[in-house]
């Protein structure tokens, strides 16, 4: 599942060769805007078959943090 | 001048909720019989409620990506109503997916929902057997997207250009039997679906999106009552058009 999480953050933001860390917090990275944050979600929800409201998205602040919230829904 | 639809028969397809369900109140206060089609028969059931005299009206739960199935409900509506004078395709979905994201898939499951499940009941309706003899009027609801632009809005705007380009050639083709086609751009309206949407859960966005609208986000009732003009007798001789109902989003 780290692994996946981490893919979704390449794919998301078209950063294939990037280096995910768990400890990342991923609002941080260069490439992260919008359309990154849009294509995560749609990731999220194709990929694990999981939706988080804006609102929960919001206070999700590291990679980590995104890991332990999609294995809590799925 | 009253746009009656007295001794009409209307067609309302995403009749469960949002601009469907206004659709259709609206018809039914300009007296027309409605035909409610929708996925939630519940909702669908409280779109019936909320009609003037709900016991005239018809109401079918369906899923119009059942192809097949689609017949069978016009020739049962028909059978009990008579034929119909006008449809209203409104049934639809919304995606903001950037392109990175658009798939096959993707792309497959919004034309099915928002273009092909239209054209085939519009191809169904059409037969002579199921449209009124002295013509009809049908309507799809487009958006500003058919023709304007927004980052994440490529696949929802492919869909709704699609059923702009049909309704031109639907136009012409039908003129002959005095069918009328014609498309509705609405901007963006309040409704469950755009309360969901992606800007509309975060306050910058949604002020973002509200200021490309000079007269303000729009009313579901906006969208109903050009609808009723388009549905109308007075509207006999528009055929072919996309009328924008946007609070001036285009004017720009």
């Amino acid at each position: 599942m780290e692994e996946r999480i981490k893919n979704a953050f390449q794919k998301a933001l078209e950063v294939e060769d990037k280096e995910i860390k768990l400890t990342d917090q991923f609002r941080d990275y260069e490439e992260w805007d919008s359309l990154g944050q849009l294509s995560l979600i749609a990731i999220l929800d194709e990929d694990f078959g999981v939706e988080i409201e804006s609102d929960d998205f919001n206070e999700i602040i590291t990679v980590g943090d995104l890991l332990k919230a999609v294995q809590k829904r799925s | 001048m009253i746009f009656s639809l007295s001794g009409k028969n209307i067609l309302v397809t995403g009749a469960s909720s949002g601009i469907g369900r206004q659709i259709a109140i609206a018809c039914s206060a300009m007296n027309a019989r409605v035909i409610l089609l929708g996925r939630n028969q519940e909702r669908l059931d409280e779109t019936l409620a909320s009609l003037q005299d709900p016991a005239l009206h018809l109401r079918y739960s369906a899923d119009l990506l059942e192809y097949d199935k689609v017949e069978s409900i016009i020739k049962d509506a028909t059978g009990k109503t008579g034929k119909i004078h006008g449809v209203v395709n409104c049934a639809g979905i919304s995606t903001t997916l950037p392109l990175r994201v658009i798939n096959m898939n993707k792309m497959a499951d919004l034309f099915h929902t928002n273009v092909f499940s239209a054209i085939n009941l519009t191809k169904i309706v059409c037969k002579p057997a199921y449209i009124a003899d002295d013509g009809a009027s049908i309507i799809f609801i487009s958006s500003v997207m058919s023709v304007v632009g927004e980052a994440g809005k490529t696949l929802y705007g492919m869909t709704k250009g699609a059923l702009v380009a049909a309704s031109k050639s639907l136009a012409i083709e039908l003129a002959p039997r005095k069918i009328r086609v014609n498309c509705i751009s609405p901007g963006v309206v309040v409704t469950p679906m755009s309360k969901s949407s992606f800007y509309s859960q975060n306050e910058n966005t949604l002020n973002q999106i509200r200021s490309l609208h000079p007269l303000g986000l729009g009313r579901v009732e906006d969208i109903a009552n050009p609808c009723v003009f388009l549905l109308s007798d007075e509207a006999g001789w528009i055929t072919g058009t996309n009328l924008f109902v946007d609070g001036g989003y285009t004017a720009r």
